[in-house]
């Protein structure tokens, strides 16, 4: 548990906040959807680093892969700019 | 959905055969290594969702009927099911693990503290580990494949 | 839209507080609070459930009702999607 571990843990959860925050101003709803998966990834890779290989890879298979084409589907199946 | 180009399905074919066997290997070795039915499950959706993005949904479900899927769902908590009052009867308890140390089917007890990974222990585990994975790879593929169907229909009559 | 804003920002430094209220009251990393049942289960379960992964034999064996819900839920949505989408099948 020494400073490495701090250093990357927090590297990994700025990252998870920053892609989740750019999934929230997108206005391209399918660029929006890849950002979610990507936050998805990291917040997997964040549950690896705290020792839940488990939780990390249900998170990885669940929330980046399947919840990613459920959304793309409904995206193709309505309009996928958003309007103001 | 519609199907995608050549290098879209070169892609899933290459990634679809190691996807499946690494989810395949998740679930058996559930009792071994991280992981198990639902997360093994999960992979495996993952690698036919692949197909489905890559060949368009008509094709798929040309291919697999989704009722058989419903019923594999079905047999799964069936199994589950029968397997946790399996443990009603012979051990008294439900969810009672009536197979281990018993020394026949996943009957090895493994010797405390850390030892080598035996497949041949764990009793009830994998056999629950089987059925929460058929469980999950039917129950989610049906999901997405019937909402992929579902969206490239242009009028509900 | 004033009113809306002034309401956002309430219920966000609400939420601030408390989350920053859960952080402060964590326990450190690998320090948990109570570890009596840890104990039991990482002393036990290769004895009692005869498996090397202690993960596995809490989700299917100690607690084996939380599976079963886990596994109810998926059945009900299962049910839930072919029942809204049954129109799709010809």
């Amino acid at each position: 548990m020494g400073v490495e571990f701090l250093i990357i843990n927090t590297l990994v959860l700025i990252l998870t906040v920053i892609a989740s925050l750019i999934a929230v101003l997108l206005r391209d709803l399918l660029a929006a959807a890849i950002a979610l998966a990507a936050m998805s990834l990291l917040l997997s890779l964040e549950f690896y680093l705290l020792q839940a290989p488990d939780v990390a890879i249900a998170q990885a298979g669940v929330g980046a892969c399947l919840t990613t084409a459920i959304v793309i589907i409904a995206i193709k199946g309505t309009k996928r700019m958003e309007e103001e | 959905m519609s199907e995608m180009t050549k290098i879209v399905k070169t892609t899933a074919n290459i990634l679809f055969p190691f996807t499946m066997i690494f989810g395949l290997y998740v679930i058996v070795h559930g009792h071994l290594t991280p992981g198990g039915g639902f997360q093994g499950g999960a992979i495996v959706v993952s690698g036919c969702a692949l197909l489905l993005v890559a060949y368009g949904s008509s094709w798929v479900f040309d291919h697999i009927k989704d009722k058989r899927l419903a019923t594999f769902e079905s047999l799964g908590a069936i199994g589950f099911i029968t397997i946790a009052f399996l443990g009603l009867v012979f051990s008294a308890v439900f969810f009672g693990n009536f197979l281990t140390g018993s020394g026949t089917l996943f009957g090895t007890t493994p010797a405390t503290g850390s030892t080598l990974s035996n497949f041949n222990t764990g009793g009830v585990l994998p056999l629950m580990n089987f059925a929460v994975g058929v469980k999950v790879i039917a129950g989610l593929f049906v999901i997405v494949l019937v909402m992929a169907h579902a969206s490239s229909i242009k009028e509900w009559g | 839209m004033e009113k809306r804003m002034i309401a956002g920002i309430l219920v966000f430094s609400l939420l601030a507080v408390f989350f920053f209220f859960g952080i402060f009251q964590l326990h450190p990393f690998g320090e948990p609070g109570q570890v009596q049942m840890d104990d039991y289960i990482i002393t036990h379960t290769q004895n009692e459930t005869g498996t090397n992964n202690g993960v596995t034999s809490v989700v299917f064996d100690y607690r084996g009702f939380d599976t079963l819900g886990e596994a109810t839920i998926l059945f009900s949505a299962v049910a839930g999607v072919l029942l809204i989408f049954r129109r799709v099948r010809h």
